[in-house]
């Protein structure tokens, strides 16, 4: 998702599920759709009958690589030198639709001279300063150009401003254009130093790259699909913006079949994720404000005037509107001051170490396992033992909620006090479920629970209640927010959820009005779209939970002219036959299906190809038309000038297809955004068993490394080729969910994946002596682990810069709980994270293995 | 039924949902090296998805053989139960009356495909039983499609009437000569059956039995008619054999035992 944004806009899956159809080659790579996400199958077996192609890239031959086409293996941790190598073969054999390029993304533009890159500087970027680990990525911008505008000043008198606009070439191979800079970055890239750092046959690497470029014909849709296999790596975002740039590069971004498609393995992960289940952000991807942003102005004006953002600003009055409700005021400042202000990273990994330091003494596990879950989990588990206190939410005792009684742990050595609450299931609870196409679908409940089970929303509202009850005499203005938050959702016996959704929707607080003093909305009455927000002139006059939901639970028509909640809509009418059934719940942002569809049309506004049109500009009325709703201004015509005078989308052409991005365009390069560089480059993976083959830089250089209880049995210990030769990789099975305590509780599901196992090659197998069924035992630098073997000749070892490497793949979902039971994986894998994201580095460590 | 092997990746939905629908219990299992669990189908498994992988030329494939009844045109199971106690259906599926069986297992032996199991745990006093798919009749009756084939995310289980899907199969063959076998299994093999099979390697290396077109009812029904007049016919033979013996062994003294010789 960290890939997706600063590429293009929005870290989300550009297309949808069933939109899979329409593709003529579908990547799968990083990703074992079969098994996790066997629904994805129910429309890419529909693409297959039309003759559709499926590529699997993938370490082992999975039961996606069963039924596709084309396969390749892949070394685990190389999928950037992968990605780059196919990159290349676009370039040099000319596969990009140059026209695409040029409009829409910002190969054209210029970048600072000074920039220097991997070729240049031995795998690292201009910039670096190795004492923090951290660029200053100043040589990485556009250049900029200054010109004089005439615009109005608040008095209406006309004065000139000068505004700086980035610069463009006017052909693609001028020096220091994007174009020429991505074309120099990955000509190391060659097919032969895929094969040497990969492990995968030249020819083989071919056919991937024969196939699936060719869809950077105009008629012609290619989409990838991924999922963990990218992500779990310290390269992990610079993965996902490797896949986003090849998509760009063929011209696949906006049109049906194609996109980045981001498989979301819970059925609510998108949803937790716009609403900001992240430390770093606000609901809507405002962005959390820092210990940089003092006042609501600094804070504001981290968004850019250039694009939509350029809305920010108001999106972010209507939250505190919805949150503080009377006490967010103008004069206040809307109570900017009550929002907690970030000073650091507060993601998994430093939150666990802080738990290890003893410096976090309270934990709410809502739905998560981290005693299964977490990297390092045999560390994680001790940081759990330094808590006071952890309340567990959950269907069943997890591993985590009895972490104390963990075998071979000593009850009496843990002081923590254990709080288990019963939680509810989804089925029997009512609310939403955003699906990874962001379809948001509206469910009643259709089950009751089991005894003094709660939903989540009961368990909270309780909680919220309890402290309000607790600081209600406290008159210390840091208690405010407590006692001002806006917190009705009825108790009677249940808070309704509908009330919820209303405020996540918004609604009109007084009437609402535009600048001639017309009436938009009524008070009381449910925001029916964000458009309202950017056109009212009273906007703070709104409360808005989220405002990319803005619409979702407001009336909609369902295709029928019934009208109802959108998110409940049911409505079966699908134009086009693309699958998009835009009647049927409510995608965000605003029922766009496929995102940065204006590139689903050529820069003059006609469709690419008949097969793949989706929208196109209608000359007689003036408007966007097709099968979609157009994900920019529906009225701009397609050889609309830009205004630099302006504000916001006025600021872009009509052919700039990235509304969310400052100068409108797909980035190629990436001057802002990550913090480790403009261009995904291949690094190692921290624990290898090969030296980077590309530059003396091993590892990814940003990469932080803690050493917590390095001189103690259990602790970030790092593991060495010599010691453990083998590359592991963590995988998920089709027959059990995540950390397990949803389906190794259930007998169908224990009886047909019930053990442990370790996936390994013959080769590995013969040279170990170990035969099918025995029990190994898996050893890394943290910590052993217990299975039984699987031997199998669909993991093969790769020959990597001329020599084998052995892997193994394990997947993770045992603990010591439920019916079916088995070691905890993680208890082998790293406490390191990506550059940017730090999701932990699952897919590739390094063990050894021996009968046991 | 026609399973389409082609696109089946290994869920194993169908066999959740088999069990799921019919009420079956979980089987205690161990891991053997294998993903296919149960090991093999039983009582309580009627449904079961075996795991192959194939090496040819040095490629791996991965192919996921789905084992269950196959509903045959002319049931040899039903051909050899003494009692009647299985029958073929107008609308396909083969079943089975629990109040009729004797618990000979003549059927287990009669099916070539191997399906029918014994329930060891009621046992032949309590009451026999012999289960298998029962193609979700009950379904079927209420307008329904079999459990295993709504769960089916892959689109690789097709219900409907055994003419249309043929016609369905060949088409998918003409279609895409290079993906298929150019064979409908099922559609001869054994007289007939009511599941049918497309995959993309020879049927025997998927594990299905290689069978001639010639039902095995025709076989196991002459077998079944002649028995009776076999073992009389036969026990006269015997009988007069004995008479014969006895006859020229007449007046011969007894063979003195070896006992009694030492």
């Amino acid at each position: 998702m960290a890939g997706l944004g600063p590429t293009f806009g929005r870290g989300a899956m550009t297309n949808d599920w069933i939109d899979l159809k329409n593709s003529d080659v579908i990547f799968v790579f990083g990703a074992n759709p079969a098994s996790n996400h066997p629904a994805s199958f129910s429309w890419i077996t529909v693409a297959r009958a039309h003759g559709a192609k499926l590529v699997v890239v993938d370490p082992a031959y999975t039961r996606s690589a069963a039924v596709a086409d084309v396969y390749a293996p892949i070394r685990p941790g190389t999928n950037i030198a992968f990605l780059g190598g196919l990159i290349n073969y676009a370039l040099q054999n000319q596969l990009y639709p140059s026209e695409y390029l040029k409009a829409y993304t910002n190969a054209l533009t210029l970048i600072n001279p000074a920039y220097q890159g991997p070729a240049e500087l031995d795998g690292l970027f201009a910039g670096f300063n190795a004492e923090t680990k951290a660029y200053a990525g100043a040589t990485w911008q556009y250049q900029i150009e200054k010109i004089q505008v005439k615009v109005k000043d608040a008095a209406g008198n006309a004065i000139t401003k000068e505004v700086s606009v980035p610069k463009q070439a006017a052909a693609l191979d001028e020096p220091n254009t994007v174009f020429s800079i991505l074309k120099r970055h990955y000509a190391r890239y060659t097919p032969a130093l895929v094969e040497r750092v990969c492990g995968t046959p030249q020819e083989k690497f071919l056919e991937v790259a024969r196939t699936f470029c060719a869809t950077g014909a105009p008629d012609q849709s290619g989409t990838i699909l991924y999922a963990m296999g990218q992500t779990q790596h310290t390269v992990g975002t610079q993965n996902v913006r490797a896949m986003a740039i090849l998509q760009l590069i063929l011209g696949n971004i906006g049109i049906p079949g194609g996109g980045v498609n981001a498989l979301r393995g819970e059925s609510n992960v998108q949803g937790s994720t716009d609403m900001a289940l992240l430390f770093g952000d606000l609901p809507g991807y405002l962005g959390a404000p820092t210990d940089r942003h003092a006042d609501l102005q600094t804070y504001a004006a981290k968004f850019d005037a250039t694009s939509y953002w350029v809305n920010g600003p108001r999106f972010v009055v209507n939250l505190l509107k919805a949150w503080y409700g009377d006490a967010a005021k103008k004069e206040n400042n809307y109570a900017y001051d009550y929002l907690p202000k970030t000073s650091g990273n507060y993601s998994w990994i430093p939150l666990f170490q802080a738990m290890r330091a003893g410096k976090i003494k309270g934990l709410f596990c809502m739905g998560m396992n981290p005693a299964v879950s977490g990297p390092n989990a045999r560390m994680e588990r001790l940081a759990l033992a330094n808590l006071d206190w952890l309340v567990v939410m959950d269907l069943f005792e997890t591993e985590t909620a009895s972490f104390w009684k963990a075998p071979g742990v000593d009850p009496q050595t843990i002081q923590t006090e254990v709080f288990a609450l019963p939680a509810l299931d989804a089925m029997e609870k009512e609310g939403s479920i955003v699906t990874s196409g962001r379809r948001i679908q509206w469910r009643p409940r259709v089950a009751a629970g089991p005894g003094d089970a709660k939903s989540d929303i009961w368990i909270l509202n309780r909680l919220a209640n309890a402290l309000k009850a607790v600081y209600a005499h406290s008159t210390d203005p840091k208690d405010r927010p407590i006692l001002d938050l806006n917190w009705v959702y009825g108790d009677d016996p249940d808070p309704d959820v509908w009330l919820v959704a209303r405020e996540i929707n918004g609604y009109a607080l007084d009437d609402v009005k535009d600048a001639t003093g017309k009436v938009l909305l009524e008070k009381g009455a449910l925001l029916p779209a964000f458009a309202t927000i950017a056109s009212a002139a009273n906007f703070d006059a709104i409360a808005c939970g989220n405002w990319l939901y803005a619409g979702y639970f407001a009336p909609a028509d369902d295709g029928r002219g019934i009208w109802r909640p959108a998110a409940r809509r049911r409505g079966q009418k699908d134009p086009g036959d693309l699958g998009l059934f835009p009647y049927w719940g409510y995608t965000w942002p605003a029922n766009r299906h496929i995102l940065y569809n204006r590139a689903s049309a050529r820069p003059d506004g006609a469709p690419w190809s008949e097969n793949k049109k989706l929208i196109w500009w209608d000359a007689a009325t003036k408007k966007w038309t097709g099968y979609d709703v157009p994900d920019f201004v529906a009225t701009k015509a397609p050889d609309a000038k830009a205004d630099p005078a302006g504000a916001g989308l006025a600021t872009q052409a009509g052919t700039d297809a990235f509304i969310m991005k400052a100068d409108g365009k797909g980035w190629l390069f990436a001057p802002t955004g990550l913090a480790d560089g403009p261009l995904p480059e291949h690094y190692e993976p921290l624990e290898s068993p090969v030296q980077n083959a590309l530059s003396g830089c091993q590892c990814n250089p940003v990469v932080k490394v803690w050493n917590t209880d390095k001189d103690k049995a259990i602790g970030d210990h790092i593991g060495v080729c010599e010691q453990y030769p083998v590359i592991c990789t963590t995988f998920r099975l089709g027959e059990h969910w995540q950390a397990g305590a949803m389906s190794r509780t259930l007998p169908w599901l224990a009886e047909i994946q019930p053990e442990l196992f370790v996936l390994l090659g013959p080769d590995l197998a013969r040279a170990r002596g170990i035969a099918n069924g025995d029990q190994v035992k898996v050893r890394s630098a943290r910590g052993e682990i217990q299975a039984v073997a699987m031997i199998s000749a669909r993991l093969k070892a790769l020959i990597v810069d001329g020599k084998p490497v052995h892997l193994v793949r394990i997947p993770w979902h045992w603990g010591w709980q439920g019916l079916a039971t088995g070691a905890c994986v993680n208890d082998l894998s790293p406490h390191v994270g990506d550059g940017n994201t730090m999701i932990p580095e699952y897919k590739a460590f390094l063990v050894d293995v021996r009968k046991a | 039924m026609l399973i389409d092997e082609t696109r089946c990746t290994g869920c194993r939905a169908c066999q959740v949902a088999c069990k799921q629908w019919n009420d079956l219990p979980a089987e205690t299992t161990r891991n053997r090296g294998t993903y296919t669990n149960p090991p093999a189908l039983s009582a309580n498994t009627w449904s079961l998805i075996e795991f192959k992988e194939i090496e040819t030329r040095g490629q791996i494939g991965f192919y996921f053989l789905r084992r269950a009844c196959m509903h045959c045109e002319h049931p040899a199971c039903a051909s050899a139960c003494l009692v009647g106690a299985l029958h073929k259906t107008a609308e396909g599926p083969v079943l089975y009356d629990d109040h009729k069986c004797i618990g000979c297992r003549y059927c287990m032996i009669a099916c070539p495909f191997g399906i029918p199991t014994f329930d060891w745990n009621k046992g032949l006093l309590d009451q026999p039983l012999i289960r298998k798919c029962v193609f979700c009749a009950d379904r079927v009756q209420n307008g329904l499609t079999p459990a295993c084939a709504k769960a089916c995310p892959s689109r690789v289980i097709l219900f409907g009437g055994r003419d249309e899907l043929i016609a369905e199969g060949e088409a998918r063959i003409r279609q895409s000569p290079g993906r298929y076998v150019n064979r409908i299994y099922g559609k001869a093999e054994a007289g007939g059956t009511s599941v049918l099979y497309l995959s993309s390697i020879p049927f025997e290396q998927l594990g299905l039995p290689r069978l001639d077109s010639a039902p095995v009812t025709v076989l196991s029904e002459w077998v079944m008619r002649y028995t009776l007049p076999f073992a009389a016919a036969w026990g006269a033979a015997l009988t007069g054999l004995a008479l014969l013996v006895r006859w020229r062994n007449r007046g011969k003294p007894k063979r003195p035992s070896s006992k009694e010789a030492a």
